[in-house]
């Protein structure tokens, strides 16, 4: 037991030893929603980069379990405890965490709120992307490929979930503008690679034609391909969240376009207005990213490694809005 | 344990195997059964492609599933297949990338994976952990390495030739269908009739009675636990494959359907009662359903429900079906 | 075991549960390098994150110790913690929402204990399936969707506090008391040690093994409706995967305050250790900023270690 206890000891002093290497500028808790899903990584390096370059520190907050709710809850009241300088903040839901982000609005911690828009809670500003605009624009570009008609396949992501109801909503409306195409499905695919596989290996059974296949995130448009492959068939793919695969995929011309959910750039952003708010520097309150399709055409800059990725300058950034 | 193989005499084994080759047929007609239901309800489900496409999923979950028989057959369990398929997916991806071999891939996968498996049967039988125990908190060690490892990336673009093992045809077959074929027989045979499965039939059946015939318990547990590993490392070079990507979580959701699959396939957890091929039935009845429910267009929330169902509903139907064979 | 040996500094130190030196430790360490551990709101955050899952883990105990399993919990806190929120939206009643989330909790309580009792399916096989039931339930009566816009009043069952001490710790409390009574002091506990160690005696004693076992699935039916009204007045919503496998955080809890498997031996306050240990852990983790993947690793180690001291002690 002593060998035990001392071990322990030894181990967690060892660790902490590490985490308090302290940067001078202050301490920024970010919250992403889980360590599988690329674009959050996307986010993470994003607000990394950003604090690099502001000389400010990030802490990392990711749940264990991928989309916990409890967990995220928990992580704040921990962190809480803490007392970052500043957070940036990614609800793993928009509606559950309301909690969640009243308790640092009670600590009186300000928060920028990243991606996903919470339905409650007091934000200093919000950077995202507008989901359903993403959704019309990447199938807008598909729909015109194929000539405005032809038979469309959607693979949704998780029901319910913020961005998949926009996305979807997007995709549809889309396909309202193009009376010459026709939807002949609709199904969940949970944002899962391997579900989207099986998922279009099914369809492909009850639909002889497919022609188009709209699919809510780049992993299931990318999986929906590999089904296509196997089954010797082509129908035009396309994808949202301009993942690094998916510009790859594109590159190699195996999938047709990939709206840009713009991860990296978010986390820069958020990033840098929770720095600047603390600098008592002025700041955007709302910056919805404007759109962007990736396609062979444009895919140029997003071929390279997210590290060596720089973020925009506040000037651009805070410019980067789209205009309504 | 008020399974009443236990109470039997050790000279009941030609019982056995009648009573095992009757729970098969009962399962064949199930699936059967299914199969004739979704022909009526919808044209789509009785064409050849359909056939191989069902085939060929259920072998991946085949191979999930396949290794966690033997486990179960001892009476133990193994919550760790899933998160070991996605590690060592992880692993065999980055070496097929790094050295441009599928071949040592494959090596290194099979490898990864056969380690792990050991290393939960030394957790169970040297130290004496619960099988359950042990090889959840290997769960969440394996998805801990993940997650550090691949820090929210994927690998992915794999070599063709690579990918056929999980994509191709081979004389108008899908390719996990012969390899379905082969550890089927492989499993089948190794269980069935050797002196090696007999003796995990008697461990899982009574593991006091099985120590004191002479039996080297520890050994056999430790080679059926390295045999699981080892399976879910070969399941992660056809997922790897098939998906033509790694990713960490790509094993999550593999568990628990794996565990129905066997059984469904009529493998009691109280051990010593079972089969390889069992197995394979449950695990294609599970994907029957899955395929069924794509192609009615049923929504994905019914799923789970059905799932839970048709698992109480296959041992409920084993338990009376078994009685009336004694 | 001689006197000597017992009163041997060694054999002392043996008889300590892993789980007991464990927390101590954590905490020691815990306390060492991190500032903020050791103060009243950070460890009654430890406290009151870690109610959930004692609530669970409680009654889990009580099963395990019949030999059984009960796979479904976190699928039924699920959910009962929509059913409050829906039920209490549609009725603006909590006092309803509550009633229901209890009834359905029950009632999968009940379904549990029959399939198991009375139809003879192993309780892992059993709660397998109703777990996946009470899954499939939850996104079909949300559609998928968090469900939002109760009463305030349903907050404050987590939020609020009576004598300066938040509620969940009370229910904590008063769960932890009327479980210590229900095991060491009713018959129904000594019939649950009992069970563990032989169904038959019991049965040839005239005792409806049937019957007792329903109840004690049913209590835990219905601890996992509590623990979902609980989860629900946290997060002010009902989600249709807010507590999915929340109970293998359960049965790890049980096993690593060193409840076994096998034998029928239960300890309960073990159980509320092992409930800390984990809390503690997380907690500590997260106030040191230490990465999510090590943190789920630590989880693992943390559960195979504390088996492993045991299995140590139980064999000297």
């Amino acid at each position: 037991m002593k060998i035990l206890t001392s071990m322990l000891a030894l181990g967690v002093a060892g660790i902490a030893s590490i985490s308090a290497a302290r940067a001078d500028g202050e301490t920024i808790a970010v919250f992403t929603k889980n360590q599988t899903n690329p674009y959050f990584q996307t986010v993470r390096v994003g607000a990394d980069v950003a604090a690099k370059s502001l000389n400010a520190k990030i802490l990392h907050y990711i749940p264990t379990k991928p989309d916990s709710i409890p967990e995220q809850l928990s992580q704040i009241e921990d962190v809480i405890v803490k007392k970052p300088s500043a957070i940036v903040f990614i609800p793993v839901d928009y509606k559950a965490m309301v909690p969640g982000a009243e308790k640092i609005n009670g600590a009186g911690i300000p928060m920028v709120n990243v991606t996903d828009r919470s339905a409650g809670g007091k934000f200093s500003a919000f950077v995202g992307a507008d989901d359903y605009s993403l959704g019309l624009e990447t199938a807008r570009y598909l729909l015109k490929s194929l000539g405005g008609k032809g038979k469309i396949v959607i693979i949704e992501g998780v029901k319910g979930s913020l961005t998949n109801v926009d996305r979807v909503r997007g995709f549809n409306d889309a396909l309202k503008e193009n009376p010459g195409t026709k939807l002949v499905a609709s199904q969940p695919a949970n944002y899962q690679r391997l579900a989207a596989l099986q998922v279009m290996e099914n369809l492909m059974q009850s639909n002889a034609e497919i022609d188009g296949v709209l699919a809510a995130n780049d992993a299931m448009a990318v999986g929906a391909i590999e089904a296509l492959d196997g089954a010797n068939r082509k129908a035009l793919v396309v994808g949202i969240n301009g993942t690094k695969e998916a510009v790859d995929a594109i590159k190699s011309g195996k999938m047709l376009a990939s709206g840009d959910y713009n991860g990296f750039v978010q986390g820069c952003l958020g990033t840098m207005i929770a720095i600047r708010e603390l600098r008592k520097e002025p700041i955007v309150a709302e910056i919805v990213l404007a759109p962007t399709v990736i396609t062979k055409d444009n895919y140029k800059p997003y071929d390279v490694a997210l590290e060596t990725r720089a973020c925009p300058t506040w000037e651009e950034g805070s410019k980067m809005g789209m205009k309504r | 344990m008020t399974d009443t193989t236990k109470i039997l005499p050790g000279g009941a084994r030609r019982l056995h195997i009648s009573a095992d080759v009757l729970q098969l047929s009962y399962r064949l007609l199930a699936a059967l059964l299914i199969c004739v239901l979704l022909s009526l309800l919808t044209d789509s489900f009785l064409s050849l492609n359909n056939i191989l496409n069902v085939l060929r999923q259920a072998s991946l979950m085949f191979f999930v599933a396949a290794g966690l028989t033997l486990v179960v057959l001892t009476a133990g369990l193994d919550l760790s297949i899933g998160a070991n398929v996605g590690l060592t997916a992880c692993l065999a991806g980055t070496v097929i990338h790094v050295t441009g071999s599928p071949t040592l891939g494959v090596l290194v996968g099979i490898g990864v994976g056969a380690a792990i498996g050991l290393a939960n049967g030394i957790m169970v039988t040297a130290l004496r952990i619960p099988s359950f125990i042990a090889t959840y908190g290997m769960l969440w060690i394996l998805q801990g390495v993940a997650y550090w490892y691949m820090a929210g990336e994927t690998i992915h673009g794999f070599p063709p030739g690579f990918r056929q093992l999980g994509s191709g045809y081979f004389l108008g077959l899908p390719i996990p269908v012969y390899l379905l074929v082969i550890f089927l027989a492989i499993g089948t045979v190794l269980a069935q009739r050797t002196t090696w499965g007999q003796e995990i039939y008697a461990i899982g059946a009574n593991p006091v009675a099985a120590r004191l015939s002479g039996i080297p318990v520890a050994a056999r547990l430790l080679l059926v636990y390295t045999v699981s590993g080892t399976m879910a490392g070969l399941a992660s070079i056809i997922f790897l494959a098939r998906l033509n990507s790694a990713e960490a979580d790509i094993g999550e959701s593999l568990t628990l359907p794996a565990i129905a699959s066997v059984l469904i396939g009529g493998t009691s957890l109280f051990g010593g009662v079972g089969t390889v091929f069992g197995t394979f039935i449950g695990a294609l009845i599970l994907t029957l359903v899955l395929n069924g429910m794509n192609l009615l267009q049923i929504s994905a929330s019914w799923q789970p429900l059905v799932t839970g169902a048709i698992v109480i509903l296959a041992v409920w139907l084993d338990r009376m079906t078994r009685r009336r064979a004694f | 075991m001689h006197e000597i040996a017992l009163n041997s500094p060694t054999t002392r130190i043996r008889r300590i549960p892993g789980v007991a030196v464990m927390l101590v430790a954590l905490v020691v360490c815990f306390a060492a390098t991190s500032p903020g551990f050791l103060t009243a709101p950070n460890l009654s955050n430890v406290l009151v994150q870690s109610t959930v899952l004692l609530l669970l883990a409680l009654p889990m105990t009580l099963i395990i110790m019949t030999e059984g399993l009960d796979l479904s919990m976190g699928a039924v806190l699920t959910l009962a913690s929509l059913v409050v929120a829906l039920v209490t939206l549609a009725t603006g009643s909590v006092l309803l929402g509550l009633l229901a989330a209890c009834a359905v909790g029950i009632l999968f309580g009940v379904a549990n204990g029959w399939l198991v009792a009375i139809l003879g399916i192993p309780p892992f096989v059993a709660t397998l399936g109703t777990l996946g039931m009470a899954q499939g339930l939850s996104l079909i009566v949300s559609d998928g969707q968090s469900v939002v816009g109760m009463p305030i009043a349903i907050q404050k069952i987590y939020s609020g506090t009576v004598a300066a001490v938040p509620l969940p710790i009370w229910m904590a409390i008063v769960a932890y008391v009327v479980f210590y009574l229900l095991l060491y002091h009713t018959r129904l506990g000594t019939f649950v040690f009992a069970l563990g160690g032989n169904r038959d005696a019991l049965r040839f004693a005239g005792i409806k093994v049937e019957r007792m076992l329903i109840v004690v699935y049913a209590i835990g039916g219905a601890m996992a409706g509590l623990a979902g009204v609980l989860m629900t007045a946290r997060m002010n919503a009902g989600h249709p995967t807010a507590g999915l496998g929340l109970e293998f955080d359960a049965i790890a809890a049980v096993a690593v305050g060193g409840t076994s498997f096998e034998r029928g031996n239960g300890w309960l306050l073990g159980t509320l250790l092992g409930v800390l240990t984990v809390g503690v852990l997380r907690n500590g983790l997260n106030l040191l900023a230490i990465p999510s993947s090590v943190q789920v690793s630590c989880i693992g180690v943390l559960v195979i270690m504390a088996l492993f001291f045991d299995g140590l002690r139980s064999r000297t």
